[in-house]
């Protein structure tokens, strides 16, 4: 069919306000936050409600049209962009919270809202949502269930995943189906929740969430270590969680990262040591009292250890974490263009695998910021290049895949929270086995037998 | 005529997305195309040939250029510069529009300015510290007299001139980039020194253009006076008082805190929800898009309504405008009025 006559029955179908094809609007949507996957879109289409995605979806599948569904846009696996054309699926019109239920600890959302408005206004209660990816001021609750976006509490707390509850969503061919619901347990039939939950809308496209949220904390503590290098900094988490503490948040940078953070927010950070270690913890103010300084107790005397702060307050604890969170961003100032990878590994290889990662910059030459979840081994090393320097552009390719071929070395995983997408596909195989992808790719047909929901994703 | 944009200005974007909350056409609309990341990813289609620079026309005008987007910004985008290069290259011969020509004719001769202040009883010239000089601004000049001689009546050492012309804000910021940097310039050589503005907007041009150490918005340099301000008291009470930002002011050039601190003393301060959120005005904007302008202001006329402020307070000509009169429209008491003129209400006494 063609791009105007899809603009036109779309049209038809749910109203010429919410559907866009015009060259700017395609443009726009022709990609994420991932660097160098792009793809036009034929139209873009923003449903209101659970009836018209579920009208557009009968539409696409009658009709063979790939269509894909994006919240933020804000995912670093080139999950959302129309590589193969079709419909983008906008859900930002679907923003609503629809329901808080404090006495049953949950909220029933759209996909549309922005996981922190839905914290914020959770907090009025006295609750929290968990999962914080880093983009959490942006990235929809949609996006971050499609993805199983994580952040920085993973350790305490697991990520997205642990707190999907039930869903709403619309099949391959239209129909809507409810999975799970309120209720912590619920083993009616195959979990069908879970399934869902990662599954960077291959499946179904989600049209209610209900999520599980948890009581706001009394208190946080957080403090900063800095050490000689990344591996000095892994050495003393692996001996902090042996010691018996389990914190919410463990997360480290090294030297390259620590500028570039400083640069941009001004903090004091120490630019001249090899590594930070942002280390904190949430709960009563007694226990979190005694884990946090037990933690920087560990860390003062931990091998390559430099020095160690306590956060004044609360302010100067959220402005580290606010730094955190920024890290990918601002080291993207240091050249014009950055790679960002998101390998996971056995914490206790962690140490080895961060010296394997600067082995393998100073071998290409390039530079290689390493930022990460070091509490729950996940890292994010980050290649800064000129694009333009094609030697170089080189050299990355190649380092990439020694990077990549460190998870399946340590018994790791080729995405610990940025998602398969189309940037990992060609690696997912390898890492899973041809009898799982096999069975991904059943499970797909199920869910989508005209293959039209996010084609050339997971399973395809 | 530009034809190309900064490559190093383009490459800076990852498009994080970060910026989409911070956006009001953003907001308004929920669509990509009229976010901060979404103008960036089209201006790169126009960059490598993808789209032609017409397509940019519409989304270029929609823009507010507030940049709310720069402070939320952690890879450093200069959008503002961004949008100024999209509107030289897009706003050129009928593509202009013609209340932007019209203006321009006015500002870029002597007479046009001499008209704006024309039977507008602005601070009178005169000659005071050489190195430290009163901009009158264009449109000040006609619309609020009243600010410049009350700047003249609280700060003796401050001269000023009359012959200034315009600092090219509106050229930067209406498709004439490289103008406005020549007119900026030329400001510069006519007022020696330090030049006071009480114009946001101009500030943060003329910052840009000359360097911040020679050019000082008034909250800015009051605040470094050092003098202690008496509460103003009206119907036997300290004045309830709030503060709108200048875009330009506290996104380009991070002035925020100095106002409210000055604010602070005057009365009782009251933070307005979303008082760094542009006001509509804009510049130009509110001329040129005015049904736009009018959604983006009007939760904020709301949110001063409810708050039974006597005085809403605006650091920039053109929110002083805006705010006047969408406050009127909407039948609220609040009276909008400049910084300036608030401390010349107050009695002031040496710290």
């Amino acid at each position: 069919m063609s791009a105007a006559d899809l603009a036109t029955k779309l049209s038809n179908l749910v109203g010429s306000d919410v559907v866009r094809s015009d060259a700017v609007s395609l443009q726009a949507y022709s990609r994420d936050a991932t660097p160098m996957f792009e793809g036009l879109p034929e139209v873009i289409v923003a449903p209101r409600n659970t009836a018209e995605v579920s009208k557009i979806v009968k539409f696409a599948h009658d009709t063979n049209t790939p269509i894909i569904a994006r919240g933020a846009g804000s995912n670093l696996c080139a999950a959302t962009v129309p590589l193969n054309g079709g419909i983008v699926m906008s859900m930002t019109k679907m923003n609503q919270v629809l329901e808080v239920s404090k006495s049953e600890m949950i909220a029933v959302v759209q996909p549309g809202v922005t996981n922190i408005d839905l914290d914020e206004l959770v907090a009025k209660e006295g609750l929290r949502f968990i999962p914080d990816p880093g983009s959490r001021n942006v990235s929809t609750i949609g996006g971050n269930v499609a993805t199983s976006a994580g952040g920085l509490r993973g350790l305490k707390y697991g990520t997205t995943r642990n707190y999907i509850l039930g869903l709403e969503a619309v099949l391959g061919n239209g129909e809507i189906i409810r999975t799970g619901g309120r209720l912590v347990k619920d083993v009616a039939g195959y979990d069908v929740t879970r399934l869902l939950v990662g599954s960077e809308g291959t499946l179904a496209i989600f049209t209610e969430i209900t999520v599980a949220l948890a009581p706001r904390p009394e208190a946080s503590k957080y403090g900063v270590a800095y050490f000689d290098d990344l591996a000095s900094a892994a050495g003393a988490v692996e001996k902090i969680i042996s010691s018996g503490i389990l914190p919410a948040t463990l997360e480290f940078l090294d030297n390259t990262c620590v500028v570039a953070v400083e640069d941009f927010a001004h903090l004091g950070l120490d630019t001249n040591a090899g590594a930070l270690l942002l280390f904190g913890d949430d709960g009563d103010a007694v226990s979190i009292e005694q884990s946090v300084n037990k933690m920087a107790e560990i860390a003062k005397l931990a091998s390559g250890a430099r020095g160690v702060t306590l956060a004044a307050d609360i302010a100067a604890a959220d402005a580290l974490l606010y730094a955190r969170r920024c890290s990918l961003p601002a080291l993207a100032r240091l050249s014009s263009m950055s790679i960002l990878e998101d390998i996971a590994v056995p914490r206790k290889a962690m140490a080895e695998v961060v010296n394997r990662i600067q082995d393998i910059g100073k071998k290409y030459g390039l530079r290689i910021g390493t930022f990460g979840h070091a509490g729950d081994g996940n890292l994010h090393p980050t290649i800064v290049l000129d694009k333009d320097n094609k030697d170089e552009v080189r050299a990355a390719e190649a380092a990439l895949a020694e990077i990549f071929a460190l998870p399946r070395e340590f018994g790791g995983s080729i995405t610990g929270e940025h998602g398969v997408g189309s940037a990992k596909l060609p690696y997912l195989e390898d890492l899973i086995g041809s009898t799982n992808m096999q069975l991904q790719r059943s499970i797909k047909k199920v869910f989508d037998p005209a293959g039209i929901l996010n084609p050339g994703r997971i399973g395809s | 005529m530009r034809e190309k944009f900064s490559q190093d200005k383009l490459d800076r974007c990852i498009s994080c997305g970060y910026c989409l909350p911070a956006c009001p056409t953003y907001k308004l609309t929920g669509n990509e195309e009229s976010s901060p990341r979404g103008r960036i990813t089209l201006m790169r289609a126009v960059q490598n040939e993808k789209l032609p620079a017409i397509d940019l026309l519409q989304e270029s005008s929609f823009c507010l250029g507030c940049r709310a987007c720069e402070p939320v910004c952690p890879a450093g985008v200069e959008y503002g510069v961004l949008l100024e290069e999209m509107r030289e290259i897009t706003w050129q011969g009928k593509n202009r529009p013609i209340i932007v020509r019209a203006l321009f004719l006015i500002v870029d001769s002597k007479i046009g300015i001499w008209a704006l202040g024309l039977f507008s009883p602005i601070a009178k010239r005169r000659k005071a510290q050489d190195d430290l000089h009163l901009m009158y601004g264009c449109f000040e000049r006609r619309l609020f007299p009243a600010v410049s001689r009350a700047v003249a009546k609280i700060a003796p050492e401050v001269s000023c001139s009359s012959d200034q012309g315009c600092c090219g804000a509106l050229h930067a910021h209406n498709g004439e980039l490289e103008k406005g940097k020549v007119m900026a310039r030329a400001l510069g050589e006519k007022l020696p020194g330090t030049i006071l503005t009480t114009a946001g907007g101009c500030a943060a041009h003329l910052s840009s253009e000359l360097g911040p150490e020679r050019v000082q918005e008034f909250s800015q340099w009051w605040v470094k006076r050092e003098l202690t301000l008496q509460p103003i008291i009206e119907s036997g009470r300290k004045i309830r008082v709030g503060l709108q930002d200048s875009c330009h002011l506290r996104n380009g050039m991070g002035v925020f805190a100095e106002p409210r601190q000055i604010l602070k003393e005057l009365g009782e301060y009251v933070e307005v929800p979303g008082s760094a959120d542009c006001c509509g005005a804009a510049g130009t904007y509110a001329l040129l898009q005015k049904k736009n302008s009018r959604k983006v202001v009007s939760q904020k006329i709301l949110d001063i309504k409810e708050l039974n402020l006597d005085y809403i307070v605006s650091v920039n000509p053109g929110c002083t405008r805006q705010l006047a009169s969408e406050l009127k429209r909407a039948r609220v008491k609040t009276r909008v009025i400049h910084l300036a003129q608030l401390v010349a209400m107050s009695q002031q006494t040496t710290k």
